[in-house]
């Protein structure tokens, strides 16, 4: 047996077992990972670390494995993407930041870590000439409790003092943000209040309008309702509630070393910070991939057919399978892709979706439906490649284990969670991994599984016509376009963070930096929406583009696939020229900056008529378009409509 | 007491990591490297989940105190893990 094939089977053993079974793999897998880094095969010791890293973990287990990661981290070459974070609190987070560094790392990104002294975090905030400002993170993680507020009430004050206590208090955690975000420009991550488990009132606590914990929930809302876009609260009171308040907040860890929680729930809190994090940087998966006997329904629908399959009202463990279903429908309505890949008869797979009254799923829920006998593993393939997305943006949801183990085998990218044998359990099971973070919803979201319907008309409507001007003719597209605003802040990060194939330098920018770059006279920012006969596409391009001198330099262009071979390109190209005009510069120039997925746009500035004045080493080629030589305009099939510009 | 020395000795290896630790009933805390107030909790988190047992607050502080040593850790735990004396008939 080799070392790798050993380290990589030791890995398989360990995911594989059953929670409470894992003491004795785990032992196996971290001696087989300490060799391997004494051995100096350090890319696959990290490989197989970062797949280690569970949420599920305990604390003791997490502790062990980032001590590995601490022998390895530095004998790596650096991770594409960096998270520069800055972390500061009123209690100890020493292990919180080792944790949070672990599942980052555990997703391929690098964390470069400032942890201000325990307690400080006003005169760091206040400081201009604080440690915080020195460092410049990216992100600021502001890890509080119910401890620090400042105006918690008296028991006899009226609803009307309390009022006032809460605006106070809001007030002064928002003058905080804006303060650090006007000196750096970072996103923050403020933690809200987790309630304490005691209620001196009992019942009555949250009727009276002086009681604690009515008052650490009405800041709670108050933070969420007024809090700016630069800002994610995070929930750590419902940490403390998922886990039950009184062995989240665990008194005796807290007097003994100001721990935030107790020690076994610091996986768990320092997960969801980091899935956060993931969030903001685009990595979240997209889609969620279902095997269906055993994982929809009880049962085989090959051998037992429609009515003996087991699914809905009148059967305990039929109706755990509904309820799952229930939580992947509403997935799907959060915009969610969802898939199925089965070993099964397709007609008779899809006849259980089109027949079955207790069916919550339905066909037109599924993005890409695969049942056939072939391999797990390709088919994993094809949908990837259908729907248009990475491997690494998959889940796998499959009862059997030994599909499970064949996936993660062949098709490491994709994620795969261990499954309890008991359907009531599976909800909880996929939820642990926070797969699918949300730091914003828009319309978008939840529109974008009807994109992929409405696509398909658009693909009929394709055949029935001769050509493609005809073809786009029909379409009757309208764009809107126009700076940056509020409206479109949101979800333009989110296309700069998560695009990888129409984007032609990949550059990731954060909701803060977007703001910055509105307030500045030297950017230029544009945002594309488009509709057509078939529905609305919604904002589907970003470009920015600096004023430097007499040339206007694109630092970014980038299209959702879903609008490919529009013509929205030549229409931003109009519309850019025009711009520079106006600017009064004489050039405008473009890069592109080549990754594994953006192939698509190698050729994206010849074809729009530029000029190629450089190629580096490394494959970025630069262009550039003359505006005095004279330009004749694209010829495009929509409308344009300017949106406050 | 040798049998649960040598269970607190696997704990202590796999804790700080290091498989030459070897405890004796006066190891102190200044005899093992690394063992600051973090490994602390990291060493009681690791020692009540494999006994489950529970330490009050005043004895996870007391056993990193001044005096206190492996000998008394381990009788500790020992009160702990006694089954409780039966009533009198």
């Amino acid at each position: 047996m080799t070392a790798q094939h050993d380290l990589e089977s030791r890995l398989e053993e360990f995911l594989s077992a059953a929670e409470d079974e894992r003491q004795k793999p785990f032992r196996e897998l971290t001696t087989a990972l300490k060799d391997s880094v004494k051995a100096e095969r350090f890319d696959e010791a990290a490989a197989v670390l970062r797949r280690a890293t569970l949420p599920s973990l305990d604390y003791t287990s997490l502790q062990t494995l980032y001590r590995i990661f601490a022998l390895l981290h530095c004998r790596l070459a650096s991770p594409k993407q960096v998270a520069r974070l800055a972390i500061m609190s009123s209690f100890t987070t020493k292990q919180l930041t080792q944790l949070i560094e672990l599942f980052l790392f555990a997703a391929g990104v690098a964390a470069e870590i400032y942890e201000a002294d325990y307690g400080v975090f006003h005169q760091e905030i206040l400081d201009p000439d604080s440690g915080l400002y020195d460092f410049k993170p990216k992100t600021l993680f502001l890890a509080t409790s119910w401890r620090d507020l400042l105006h918690t009430p008296a028991l006899s004050d009226d609803l009307h003092k309390v009022r006032t206590l809460v605006e106070a208090e809001l007030a002064h955690w928002s003058s905080l943000w804006e303060m650090v975000h006007d000196r750096l420009g970072c996103q923050i991550v403020q933690n809200n209040c987790a309630s304490p488990p005691w209620r001196v009132l009992h019942n009555h606590e949250l009727r009276h309008p002086g009681g604690l914990a009515r008052f650490v929930s009405e800041i709670n809302r108050a933070f969420v309702d007024h809090a700016p876009a630069f800002v994610t609260i995070h929930d750590a009171d419902h940490l403390a509630a998922t886990a039950g308040r009184w062995s989240w907040a665990s008194e005796r860890f807290f007097h003994h070393a100001k721990l935030p929680c107790a020690p076994e729930y610091l996986p768990d809190y320092a997960h969801s910070i980091s899935s956060i994090i993931l969030a903001q940087l685009g990595l979240v998966k997209k889609c969620l991939v279902l095997d269906l006997d055993n994982t929809l329904w009880g049962g085989v629908i090959g051998d037992e057919g429609l009515g003996g399959i087991r699914l809905g009202q009148g059967d305990a463990e039929g109706e755990a399978f509904q309820a799952f279903q229930r939580y992947v429908r509403d997935l799907r309505l959060r915009g969610v892709i969802i898939a199925v890949c089965s070993k099964n008869e397709e007609a008779l797979a899809r006849e259980v979706f089109e027949k079955h009254p207790e069916m919550v799923l339905r066909l037109d829920d599924i993005s890409r439906f695969i049942a056939n006998w072939n391999d797990k593993a390709s088919n994993l393939n094809t949908i990837a490649e259908d729907l248009n997305i990475g491997l690494n943006s998959l889940v796998f949801v499959d009862d059997n284990p030994a599909e499970r183990a064949l996936v993660r085998r062949f098709v490491p990218e994709v994620a795969v969670p261990e499954l309890p044998a008991d359907p009531s359990e599976f909800i909880r099971a996929l939820e642990l991994h926070r797969y699918f973070q949300v730091v914003s919803l828009g319309v978008e979201d939840y529109k974008r599984t009807e994109y992929y319907q409405t696509n398909a008309a658009r693909r009929e409507a394709q055949a029935s016509t001769r050509n493609v001007d005809e073809f786009l003719e029909s379409l009757q597209m309208v764009a809107r376009i126009g700076p940056i605003d509020a409206t479109s802040l949101e979800r333009s990060a989110q296309l700069i963070n998560r695009s990888n194939q129409f984007n032609l330098t990949t550059r990731r920018y954060s909701v803060a930096d977007l703001l910055a770059f509105t307030k500045s006279e030297n950017w230029i920012t544009r945002t594309v929406s488009l509709a057509d006969r078939f529905g609305d596409n919604g904002l589907i391009s970003v470009l920015l583009a600096k004023l430097e001198g007499e040339v206007l330099l694109i630092d970014t262009w980038l299209m959702s696939c879903r609008v490919l071979k529009r013509g929205v390109e030549h229409f931003l190209l109009n519309h850019l020229y025009k711009v520079a005009q106006e600017q009064g510069v004489n050039k405008i120039r473009g890069e592109y900056i080549p990754t594994v997925k953006n192939g698509l746009v190698r050729d994206h500035y010849a074809q729009l008529g530029f000029k190629q004045i450089g190629t580096e080493e490394d494959g970025r080629t630069s262009w550039e378009l003359s505006i005095t030589e004279g330009f004749t305009p694209r010829r495009v099939f929509m409308q344009e409509m300017r949106t406050n510009g | 007491m040798d049998d649960l020395r040598a269970a607190v000795q696997v704990i202590f290896r796999d804790v700080f990591d290091d498989p030459e630790i070897a405890l004796q009933e006066n190891t102190t805390a200044g005899d093992i490297e690394g063992w600051d107030s973090l490994m602390h909790i990291n060493l009681i988190v690791a020692i009540e989940k494999q006994f489950r047992v529970k330490f009050a607050t005043a004895e996870i502080s007391g056993l990193k105190s001044e005096g206190q040593n492996v000998g008394s850790l381990l009788q500790l735990l020992a009160s702990k893990l006694a089954p409780p004396p039966r009533p009198v008939k």
